[in-house]
């Protein structure tokens, strides 16, 4: 690997496979919607139309919830760099804690679609929305488990991949919600 | 100094998700779609851009900063012409 390269991997910071798996996300995420509005030219009536369904409120609610609870994991990081450690811990788990926030209220917005006979199967938008929204739910199930670990092996090196997986699951997020319950 | 451009970045992004909120509100009001549609998507891509250089820490690697904010550029504009196309019939 020449320099120029390796002082190009270097710059960035963090984990490089962290970084590797943020793309890979991305791109997975990416295409997923990308689809999505594809899939939407066939029918853009129906997909407006099904999308009045959904809960804006709730979504834009769990966006201030989700950029929230990242910034208490990017504060983590800074408090444990700091040696406060009680500090970083109480703010990963409070991160956490919001990302169980995030799930409630989604959690309400399936029940609710359920209550509707609303399931995977009703159209071709709720294939996605449940696929999109539910892909991107475990990820934050994930996270929560994750900030939950690093904060009981709370070295700066651990919370620091902990964190950037986190704000992963918010850079998708408020990337999903414009484009699932909003452009309709 | 990193603090308060957290804080900064925390309270951008809250402002940006009501920018969002705002422009839903006047689309239901009857503003053009296609207008609401850009809006919501340089929104979006602000929010993102955030994340990226403030909590990933990208603003401390400006040619990463800059190749990311360039692809996701792209892609937002990529977005937007499906919406377009798809039309806005409601």
């Amino acid at each position: 690997m020449s320099d120029a390269s390796a002082s190009m991997l270097d710059e960035l910071p963090g984990e490089l496979m962290m970084w590797v798996l943020i793309i890979s996300e991305l791109l997975v995420f990416g295409a997923g919607l990308a689809v999505f509005l594809s899939v939407r030219l066939t029918d853009p009536v129906g997909f407006a139309e099904s999308q009045d369904y959904l809960h804006r409120t709730g979504a834009a609610l769990n966006t201030i919830v989700l950029v929230s609870s990242g910034f208490l994991a990017a504060y983590a990081l800074r408090w444990r760099e700091a040696a406060q450690r009680l500090k970083a811990r109480l703010a990963l788990i409070a991160a956490a804690l919001l990302g169980v926030v995030f799930l409630i209220i989604k959690g309400a917005e399936y029940a609710d679609k359920a209550a509707q006979g609303i399931g995977p199967e009703t159209n071709a938008f709720f294939t996605f929305y449940y696929l999109l929204t539910g892909f991107h739910a475990a990820h934050v199930v994930a996270g929560i488990v994750i900030l939950l670990l690093v904060a009981w092996k709370d070295e700066p090196r651990n919370i620091e991949t902990g964190a950037a997986f986190w704000h992963m699951v918010d850079l998708v997020w408020v990337l999903l919600f414009p484009v699932v319950y909003l452009l309709g | 100094m990193t603090r308060d451009l957290l804080t900064r970045a925390w309270i951008w992004l809250i402002a940006l998700s009501g920018g969002s909120a705002v422009v839903a509100l006047f689309v239901e009001q009857g503003m053009d779609r296609r207008i609401a549609g850009g809006l919501i998507l340089l929104l979006a891509l602000f929010k993102s851009r955030t994340i990226l250089a403030r909590y990933l820490g990208l603003a401390a690697a400006p040619s990463w900063r800059r190749g990311f904010n360039l692809v996701l550029s792209f892609y937002c504009a990529l977005l937007l012409g499906l919406y377009l196309v798809g039309g806005t019939t409601l």
